[in-house]
């Protein structure tokens, strides 16, 4: 509880609203039984979008002195690795060394829990660092669990990710006294400072590994970077069958796929914000969320 | 078979006892020792202060004295750890090099010869005393040095063994830096003490009379009355060999 | 800057860090429990040892072919769109850093930590041309506002306590605040998401950087890091040349050594992988990103045998936590950015000074506490003693200490010269024995007997007593028992066909 209390000083000293984390976690909801319904997967946002796609500066002489800088840094990397090569008293290595040894030691790929095992792992990581978790059978029962948190909390502005699963939860009609953005959803929004000011954010995980306890998200134009880190309370959807073991699951197929598959931001989260840099005194949601709650959907 | 007597300056020159001590204890299993009087220093005062030129001068003395010697046994983890340098010391002379190669195989620490080589963890030693021990750092990150004390002190009759917190904390000893950086090894030292204290052991037993002598120092310093040993003299005096 | 600025030598600074209690007890008890966070995160996850050798063999690795790897890292973080610089010395970095905050016409630079951005003072250089650079990691933020560095390299304010914290950020307050952790990050949280809005550019450092993806990945647990590579319409990591690993599945590796190492935990709170700027139609994160890749003295230690292995360094700050001497003065008295034994090599490895730096090489026992503790495995105690040789053998060595190692090595070059030394020993020390004991505060033994008593020399030395020993034990010498033998036996045939050594590295 000393974490609960905590949570809720800081999101008052935040100045967010009529935050009151003390009431948010005391209960709990019944494990569900098995999903209703099927999430489907994440639609495909990452192909084209990739390469040097970074929005092109609109002054023409910024762009061209982005240009000049670059011909020197071209010229610059050859002195700059033909040094680094000379100091290793080798020639410039242009194909790809035989790497002894690669990634994590052949035990540890082999090592797996059974789906129970990880649900149970996980939930008892997030809560050893200061999250909440819970299991809800579906869709419709994660809404609801959220709506009845939100009127606990006096929430005004949810946002959520725009994402079809985040769709069917309902929240708008679920919670009438907040109002409830689709990140992105509208061109004239400042969505930065919407998320800023939102009082809850509500993201779908694209995966989950219960061995470090750790949701990961991925940056889509639908699913902004900042609505699982600028919102007071979050909570993270997690489709029981996206949830893994280990890390490697999540960060081997990033290699598999490739550069152009990336999209700007992949991120492990496995917790609440927090620090310990005043005399070591843990304090939770130092900048990001302090309050998350891990909803394990299925 | 040449078993030799590495007995170090310290052992040498300061604490004879506990040379004689391991001179006994081997004896009992037949262990004839035998002790090169070429020898001197390790060399490792020098060789940490970065004056390897001097450094290379004692050590040559150690391996003119262990040349023919088939095991090198001392009471110390630290000159012995340093014997473990002398292939960095020769890395230019392939003579002297292959010879210093020769003598790290076949140096050994006491614990380590006695458990390992001789197999024996059980001397039939009794000794009625509350113990606690300080794991050198040399000894025990240089060489691996751990399970051998543990092995021999357990076989020790009614030798009541209380864990020393924080163990293996150096105990700031450091050779030249004692006295280079004095104001951090006496904190570092009297720390250690604080610690033995905690245990209200009445004996502190190490393999390293360098550190002994530091932590003794510091107890007698502070009027303490704690007696330090080298596990060696625990196991003779245990042993009725004394 | 620091506190303990002014003091030329560590010497000096470690007195006055001694004599402060609540540093010295504010290190310990953080550096403790650090520790034991790090032992039980490593034992708990079990073949700890197999992990760091793996962790070392991809640093080993990735160093031994940096050339090949930076160079595909900078190529594919072009492709994702990024502006790649390189910068052989710091002000080199500093310049680039200026140049693109003049061209954005910024006026505010919200960072996240970075030692590299520390090791280029690049906040005062910012400043100086009417920038303001904001330090957003709680730690940090507190001791910028106290005008110092950071003391650790994982908890920068680990020096500080609460009410000097209180102190710092009541004035920014203009109010009084209360010596409260919750009171006074709230106000942090509240005070800094203002500049998160309104900052023009995002300062990151990197943890890693990878090769193949040209991705940079940042671990923490406060999310300042996440904010500054999200909000802010320009982004500036810095990072050191050899921050690189191949793939996102050495990552794996690296997630488990760095946050275990750092402070005990199985992986931060966060963990980011960036791959260039947003993507057109993303509603948040950098338009513009930079990348500056920062030499600044790391290729020197390339192609050296004894140093290269200091560029396998994950600044997990391990070393420091394991330290004795770390515990006792604190990073302050290093007097430099990198503290603890890593910095104690680090700092003359990079500055190639090692005359003048050679005064934090002496600052180790050589326990070796920091290899055991390191997760990459790098021998910290083997380079403190190399630099000190370097410094010797540049005819740097302090000359009464040259011409003590000279008589050292007349004395133990030979046994005869030795005893004869002793003899003289034996002799003077009648003038100071006491009781059997040496307690005397003057001359060489000032130092030791400030803080210990010294035995004096018996009458009789070991090689004195030898032939009376061997004659009393030769009689009774049993016969050794054959299995006893036979394993001695066995030893010495195994090592002639070449069977090498027992034990130790």
């Amino acid at each position: 509880m000393a974490d609960i209390k905590r949570d809720a000083a800081v999101g008052a000293a935040t100045g967010s609203g009529s935050t009151r984390a003390e009431a948010v976690g005391s209960e709990s909801l019944p494990a569900g039984a098995a999903a209703g319904e099927t999430l489907s997967e994440e639609r495909a946002v990452t192909a084209g979008a990739a390469s040097g796609s970074g929005d092109a500066p609109a002054d023409p002489a910024h762009a061209a002195w982005l240009a000049d800088m670059e011909r020197a840094s071209r010229a610059k990397q050859v002195t700059f690795m033909d040094g680094i090569a000379a100091r290793l008293r080798h020639a410039r290595t242009t194909v790809k060394p035989e790497q002894p040894m690669r990634g994590a030691p052949d035990f540890w790929r082999a090592f797996d829990w059974t789906p129970e095992e990880r649900i149970e792992r996980f939930q008892a990581n997030w809560r050893s660092v200061g999250g909440h978790t819970e299991r809800v059978a579906d869709l419709d029962a994660a809404g609801r669990f959220i709506a009845e948190r939100a009127e606990e909390l006096g929430a005004r502005i949810i946002v959520r990710q725009d994402q079809p699963e985040l769709a069917t939860l309902g929240l708008e009609a679920a919670v009438p006294q907040a109002e409830v953005s689709v990140w992105n959803s509208d061109g004239d929004v400042y969505w930065k400072a919407r998320a800023a000011e939102a009082d809850i954010g509500v993201v779908l995980a694209d995966g989950a590994l219960a061995y470090t306890g750790t949701v990961v998200v991925r940056s889509a134009p639908g699913k902004g970077r900042s609505v699982s880190l600028l919102p007071t309370v979050l909570f993270i959807l997690i489709p029981a069958e996206r949830l893994g073991t280990r890390l490697g699951e999540a960060l081997v197929p990033m290699d598999e796929a490739g550069r152009e598959a990336l999209p700007a931001g992949v991120h492990f989260i496995s917790g609440p914000s927090r620090s310990s840099d005043i005399e070591n005194d843990l304090t939770i949601g130092v900048h990001g969320p302090g309050v998350v709650y891990a909803l394990i959907v299925g | 078979m040449k078993v030799s007597l590495f007995i170090t300056c310290l052992g040498d020159a300061i604490y004879p006892r506990v040379g004689e001590a391991m001179v006994r204890v081997l004896a009992r299993y037949g262990v004839s020792l035998e002790f090169p009087r070429v020898q001197t220093c390790c060399g490792q005062p020098a060789f940490n202060s970065g004056y390897w030129q001097e450094a290379r001068a004692s050590a040559k003395t150690i391996l003119d004295a262990f040349e023919d010697s088939d095991f090198v046994i001392s009471p110390s983890g630290s000159c012995t750890g340093m014997v473990h340098h002398y292939p960095k010391l020769f890395e230019s002379d392939p003579v002297q090099l292959a010879r210093a190669e020769r003598l790290r195989d076949k140096s050994y620490e006491f614990t380590q010869f006695l458990v390992n080589v001789l197999g024996v963890t059980d001397v039939g030693a009794r000794f009625p005393h509350k113990v606690t021990y300080h794991p050198s750092c040399h000894g025990t990150r240089l060489l691996g040095v751990k399970h051998e004390p543990m092995a021999l002190m357990s076989h020790v009759r009614d030798l009541e063994f209380v864990p020393l917190p924080y163990a293996e904390d150096c105990c700031g000893f450091g050779g030249t830096f004692a006295v280079k950086m004095a104001d951090i090894s006496g904190a570092m030292v009297s720390e250690k003490v604080d610690h033995v204290k905690e245990t209200e052991a009445e004996v502190l037993v190490g393999l390293d009379m360098a550190c002994l002598m530091n932590i003794a120092g510091n107890l007698r310093y502070r009027g303490e009355q704690v007696r330090v040993m080298h596990l060696a003299e625990v196991l003779a005096e245990g042993a009725g060999l004394a | 800057m620091s506190a303990h600025k002014g003091r030329a030598t560590v010497k000096e600074r470690a007195e006055l860090a001694l004599n402060d209690e609540f540093l010295v007890k504010a290190v310990k008890f953080t550096t403790e429990r650090l520790r034991n966070g790090k032992k039980n995160a490593s034992a708990e996850h079990g073949n700890w040892e197999e992990w760091r050798e793996r962790g070392r063999q991809i640093r080993l690795h990735t160093i031994a072919h940096l050339d090949y790897y930076l160079n595909l890292f900078v190529d594919n973080a072009r492709a994702n769109g990024v502006h790649v610089h390189f910068a052989d010395k710091g002000e080199d970095a500093v310049a680039i850093a200026m140049d693109i905050a003049q061209r954005k016409a910024a006026k505010t630079v919200v960072k996240s930590k970075s030692m590299v951005s520390e090791e280029l003072h690049l906040n005062h250089a910012l400043e100086g041309i009417g920038v303001e650079a904001i330090e957003t990691d709680l730690g940090e933020y507190i001791i910028q506002l106290a005008g110092e560095m950071p003391s650790h390299i994982v908890i920068p304010a680990i020096h500080k306590n609460r009410y000097q914290i209180a102190d710092l950020l009541s004035e920014v307050a203009g109010e009084r605040l209360e010596a409260d952790t919750t009171i006074l990050a709230g106000f942090v949280r509240k005070k800094l998401r203002e500049k998160f809005l309104e900052a023009d550019i995002g300062m990151t450092g990197c943890n890693f950087a990878i090769a193949e993806t040209g991705s940079m990945v940042l671990f923490e647990n406060e999310g300042n890091a996440r904010m500054v590579t999200t909000v802010p319409k320009t982004q500036i990591t810095l990072m050191g040349m050899e921050r690189i690993i191949p793939s996102f599945e050495d990552l794996e590796v690296m997630a488990t050594l760095l946050p275990r190492s750092a402070t005990g935990q199985k992986l931060t709170m966060y963990m980011s992988a960036i791959t260039g700027p947003k993507r057109t139609a993303d509603a948040d994160g950098p338009e513009e990103m930079h990348i500056i890749i920062v030499d600044n003295g790391r290729s020197l230690q390339l192609g050296d045998p004894e140093f290269q292995e200091l560029l396998n360094c994950i600044r997990c700050g391990a070393c420091l936590n394991a330290c004795p001497v770390y515990r006792h003065i604190g990073g302050h008295a290093y007097g430099s950015t990198y503290s603890g034994p890593i910095g104690a090599v680090l700092t003359p490895a990079l500055n190639k000074n090692i005359a003048e730096w050679d005064d934090i090489a002496n600052a180790s026992s050589l326990c070796g506490a920091c290899y055991e503790a390191c997760p990459v495995k790098i021998p910290l105690h083997d380079m403190l003693i190399y630099l000190r040789r370097r410094k010797v053998e540049t005819g740097n060595g302090k000359a009464i200490e040259t011409a003590g190692m000279k008589g050292f090595a007349a004395l133990t070059g030979s046994s005869a010269a030795m005893k004869a030394a002793l003899a003289i020993g034996k002799l003077g020390q009648r003038l100071v024995v006491r009781g059997g004991e040496i307690r005397t505060k003057l001359g060489p033994l000032k130092g030791w007997n400030s803080y210990r008593v010294t035995p004096s020399l018996p009458r009789r030395s070991f090689r004195d007593r030898w032939e009376k020993l061997e004659r009393e034990v030769g009689g009774t010498r049993p016969q050794m028992a054959p299995d006893m033998q036979r394993r001695m036996e066995e030893i010495v045939k195994q090592r002639e066909q070449g069977g090498g050594g027992h034990g130790g590295h």
